[in-house]
């Protein structure tokens, strides 16, 4: 009866088989994320010092006093973090956009240009940003040309500078997934679209457009801190003014750029791909450091800094430790509700509908 | 339209995936970026007791190790002209050790940017009793006698030292955390002052006070150390009869917060662009900084020819960065061969004639003379008499006082 014992031991060796190639990628795992996770967890309910050495009493006040003190560089982060993701998103979206529909043979050549920036260490990319947005570089002496700002008008140091360099790091980390998502469309639905009549979407597009525009430039303007709030005056108009810029081009772009095929089958088919873009550019930015500490000042400093000052400086492990959970807990919980409201499962649903 | 389904699923749920990925892979690269000098060095199966090797082999001299890993801050040793007054590692001075020796040195420049950050970096290695990857890094007399207190440097014996144990100045002796230069030999001395280019300001500096003349707004760094940075904005307070007249040594918390509170509106206005270590040598370059409280002989040795240092007219502060060996050092003997080394007369005088800090050696003057007849004149290795007298120490602070002003010192800097 040797047919029913292989019959039997078959599919077990086939059970067993995801378990054992999944088993190195756990096992790294454990050693180098739950473990150390676990231990920064004590940690962040320690007290004491480097000295005397840390004990662990359970001080829930290291996570309230940590919170209470630092929520303003909790607000950098989450500000920076975003809008930087948000301009990757614009910047990215065209971009793959282009390489996937556009790109033709050079598809494999744009991609490399993609990501040929890795090839170079982070930190001397960011180093070379000081660079170009320092005092004599090019893009500073332009405007400064122009004479359309102030003589004293720098970008260093501010969250301009750190937004940007934000946006410049984790740029591909947008485009990638953006890109794999809509190189899968079937062009043979936008075909079949635009038979059924899903032509040019003009005035909805330029109304969609300046909408989109002008909450942007709104809220850039305020992250960024350009919008002169101290005169309530000036608040009015300045917001008018910006709103209207960002409104003005939003439409224009709107208007040429938007179709209806575009809005009812690729931008549908392509949301895995922005909620992927999205995640792999907000975690890290949120908790990026090195870009405040090269291209920001003091009032622009990101949580991640405060974690670095109270580990390294400081010396405070469990005020560090319960910074570093919070922020981890922080981002699952919106990771949580994005997929909630931007969950994969209703986004394949929606491509079927 | 199951295919398309199938495809943008497993899209999305690999792209999350890898975003889980990724997010463990940067958890683990910024472990190792903290731990790095550990792995930096590769450890030898036979590094586990080196400090006791040499009296557990009486029989036979020691021998020299290597390489020597060996590191320090920038601009802070010989370099070789490379071009047109531009100058770059390899460093003559430890090229002639390595020939004198045989044995390479491992020099990471720039490797200290402030004491605080880089002792966190091997501290974890010094308090488990594993080698640091250091043979000999180079620390301010404070992190110097809290490393010596410890008892996480190595003792350096003296049969090994002698030329350093004759030519070291008598007055860096006898400092009360190491009175018989057990376990540190000074490397050099300098002040901190104000910094700035020429081209930048228009115009000379002479004060503490131009670092807050509003023309220079939004140019102005001072330096991470709060040691440096605090004891010399309190120093220019009480030129304006603003703060108490404690001596700097024994700066209070509530000396701190005057100076804080002097402060805060500046960096609050962006006056006061932010708080560096020895960044300010490329930013004086690319006209980002202006002015800047700085340590002397780094803008001398490694800035632009519009790049000036002064002493202040208020008064400079002044220090010593000492040699230690690292508890569990792999190569100790090499570097007290080193430590040796760089005191014999001439090489001090060539080494301190090219980075302008003060040497700690005897007799050097002499030897920069013959160097170069001009730099016997130069303030900054020869600080003149009126400059002696207007220095001040570092401050000697407890635990508790140093804590609170480091957290004083860290809001204000922004974190």
């Amino acid at each position: 009866m040797t047919s029913p014992q292989r019959a039997r031991r078959r599919p077990t060796r086939r059970q067993l088989a995801p378990y054992l190639l999944l088993a190195p990628g756990c096992l790294w795992l454990t050693l180098f994320f739950v473990l150390p996770n676990i231990q920064m967890f004590l940690m962040s309910l320690s007290e004491g010092s480097v000295k005397q050495g840390f004990e662990l009493t359970w001080a829930w006040s290291n996570y309230t006093e940590a919170i209470a003190r630092f929520q303003r560089q909790f607000g950098n982060s989450l500000l920076f973090g975003g809008l930087a993701t948000l301009t990757c998103f614009l910047v990215g979206y065209p971009l793959a956009y282009g390489i996937a529909f556009r790109g033709g043979r050079f598809k494999n050549l744009l991609l490399f240009l993609v990501i040929a920036p890795f090839f170079t260490s982070f930190l001397l990319r960011t180093i070379s940003w000081k660079i170009i947005l320092g005092e004599r570089g090019p893009f500073l002496s332009l405007i400064h040309g122009l004479g359309i700002v102030p003589d004293n008008f720098s970008i260093l140091g501010t969250p301009l500078a750190v937004v940007a360099g934000l946006t410049y790091e984790f740029l591909p980390f947008m485009v990638l997934p953006l890109y794999v998502a809509l190189e899968k469309i079937d062009r043979r639905l936008v075909e079949a679209a635009q038979d059924l009549y899903a032509g040019p979407w003009r005035p909805g597009g330029a109304v969609l457009g300046a909408l989109s525009g002008a909450a942007l430039a709104l809220i850039s303007m305020s992250v960024l801190g350009y919008l002169p709030l101290d005169r309530a005056a000036d608040v009015a108009s300045g917001l008018v003014t910006v709103a209207l810029i960002g409104g003005a081009l939003g439409a224009l772009v709107g208007w040429f750029l938007i179709s209806q095929s575009f809005i009812r089958v690729i931008w549908p088919l392509s949301l895995p791909g922005v909620f992927a873009g999205s995640i792999l550019c907000f975690i890290p930015a949120i908790g990026d450091y090195v870009n405040v500490e090269l291209l920001g000042n003091p009032k622009t400093q990101m949580i991640g800094n405060v974690i670095q000052n109270r580990f390294l400086s400081q010396n405070d492990y469990p005020t560090a430790a319960a910074l570093s959970f919070m922020l981890m807990a922080g981002i699952l919980v919106a990771l949580f509700f994005y997929a909630r409201f931007l969950g994969t499962d209703e986004l394949t649903a929606a491509a079927r509908v | 339209m199951t295919r398309d389904e199938l495809a943008a699923r497993t899209v999305s749920r690999r792209a999350v995936l890898q975003g889980g990925s990724l997010v463990g892979v940067s958890a683990f690269l910024a472990a190792c970026g903290g731990g790095s000098t550990a792995t930096g060095a590769p450890a030898s199966g036979g590094a586990a007791t080196p400090a006791g090797t040499p009296a557990a082999t009486p029989a036979g001299p020691p021998t020299a190790t290597g390489p020597l890993n060996f590191a320090n801050w920038d601009a802070y040793i010989d370099l070789t002209e490379v071009g047109d007054g531009e100058y770059d590692l390899p460093s003559p001075t430890l090229d002639d050790f390595a020939k004198a020796h045989g044995v390479e040195v491992n020099y990471a420049n720039a490797k200290i940017e402030d004491n605080e950050s880089f002792v966190a970096t091997i501290q974890p290695q010094l308090q488990a009793g594993v080698s640091t990857g250091w043979d000999m890094v180079v620390l301010t007399d404070w992190m110097a006698a809290r490393i010596i207190d410890s008892g996480w440097a190595e003792a350096i014996d003296p049969t090994n030292v002698p030329t350093a144990m004759a030519n070291v100045r008598d007055e860096l002796k006898g400092m009360p955390w190491d009175p018989d230069l057990k376990y540190h030999f000074p490397w050099q001395s300098g002040a901190t002052g104000v910094g700035y280019n020429v081209k930048s300001t228009g115009r000379d500096l002479t004060s503490l006070g131009d670092l807050f003349d509003p023309a220079f707004a939004g140019k102005v760094t001072m330096l991470t150390e709060t040691r440096d940075t605090f004891p010399l904005i309190h120093r220019y307070l009480q030129s304006q009869g603003k703060a108490s007249d404690t001596p700097a040594e024994e700066m209070t918390t509530a000396d701190a917060q005057v100076v804080y509170d002097f402060l805060k509106p500046y960096v609050d206005n962006g006056h006061i662009k932010g708080f560096t270590g020895n960044e300010y040598l490329q930013d004086f370059g690319s006209g980002d900084v202006w002015v800047a409280v700085v340590w002397s002989g780094d803008l001398a040795s490694s800035g632009g020819e519009d790049d000036r240092f002064v002493y202040p007219s208020e008064g400079s502060a002044i220090w010593t960065d000492n040699m230690i060996i690292p508890k569990g050092a792999e190569n100790k003997y090499t570097a007290e061969l080193m430590i040796d080394f760089v005191y014999d007369v001439d090489r001090a005088a060539r080494l301190a004639n090219f980075i302008y800090y003060i040497s700690p050696v005897k007799g050097v003057e002499e030897a920069i003379k013959k160097l170069d007849p001009e730099a016997a004149e130069n303030p900054l290795l020869f600080p003149p008499a009126d400059v002696v007298a207007k220095q001040i120490p570092q401050p000697a602070w407890d635990e508790e006082t140093e804590k609170a002003i480091n957290e004083l010192f860290a809001s204000l800097s922004g974190v």
